[in-house]
């Protein structure tokens, strides 16, 4: 395996979407390759970043309202 | 505060009561999504609260043991595409500006816990994230935002997308990679060396 078809099978990997067959694959390729040990380890950082830095909120509370009494009026 | 409550049946009560548990817990991620689609949080209001309508409405022929978050999510993409899409901004087209003041107003909602790393992701701020995010083109963006941020499975992804998982596999590659390049571009402002090997 070469190392741009690792680093496809990395993004997957991340995610926990390989088969067994390309986690073996990918694994021994990272066994030999530290620049793409590296560039994995960085590439894990890169989702974690994502989900830490993209603030989340909270619905208004009138919104949260307003759809539990939607389901009582819908429900006649 | 005394309402017009109407008397539901025995059956409507348990849909009632299983719409709330299933799917009404949800609220914030499907405010969350329908924010960053909108960028306008009236119309992310109005957004979600259609997709609850008519996610009650239709609550029989939501399969259960699925995802109900993803059946969720998928009702409010089409909503939002048959609503707003008409008149969205242009694709690849950028309002910086508009990703600026959008952030702000949420941003001193709720704010993450402390942050102690030093290397360059940690240098980021939320809005140069935020904001690389956003100038990703819209088929890579939202890919990323469903996996990333929603937690969502490749194959849910894949059926709110309506793409082969094959092609949820590739864009998320190919964004993280554009990503990964404007998030380097922001950590070398704030001076740090981002030479990795690619």
């Amino acid at each position: 395996m070469n190392c741009n078809k690792a680093k496809v099978l990395m993004s997957a990997a991340i995610d926990e979407e390989l088969t067994s067959k390309e986690e073996a694959e990918l694994n021994q390729h990272l066994a030999m390759c530290p620049e793409c040990r590296a560039y994995f380890q960085d590439a894990k950082k890169t989702k974690i970043i994502i989900k830490e830095r993209i603030v989340r909120v909270k619905a208004p509370q009138n919104l949260v309202e307003s759809i539990v009494r939607m389901t009582n009026i819908t429900s006649t | 505060m005394k309402e017009n409550k109407p008397v539901l049946s025995a059956k409507e009560q348990l849909k009632q009561k299983e719409f709330q548990e299933e799917a009404v817990t949800h609220i914030n991620s499907l405010y969350n999504y329908a924010l960053h689609l909108t960028m306008n949080p009236s119309d992310a209001q109005d957004l979600v609260q259609e997709t609850y309508l008519k996610a009650y409405k239709f609550f029989d022929s939501f399969e259960r043991g699925t995802n109900c978050k993803a059946w969720l999510f998928k009702i409010l993409k089409n909503n939002y595409i048959n609503k707003f899409r008409k008149n969205a901004r242009e694709p690849g087209k950028v309002d910086y500006d508009l990703i600026k003041d959008f952030y702000h107003t949420i941003k001193d909602v709720q704010r993450d816990t402390t942050e102690t790393d030093s290397d360059f992701f940690h240098s980021l701020l939320h809005e140069e994230v935020y904001q690389a995010l956003q100038s990703l083109p819209e088929e890579f963006r939202e890919v990323i935002q469903l996996c990333d941020i929603e937690g969502f499975t490749y194959e849910e992804i894949a059926n709110m997308v309506e793409s082969p998982i094959g092609t949820v596999r590739s864009r998320l590659y190919r964004g993280r990679k554009l990503l990964r390049a404007k998030l380097e571009d922001y950590a070398r402002n704030h001076g740090y060396n981002t030479d990795s090997g690619e």
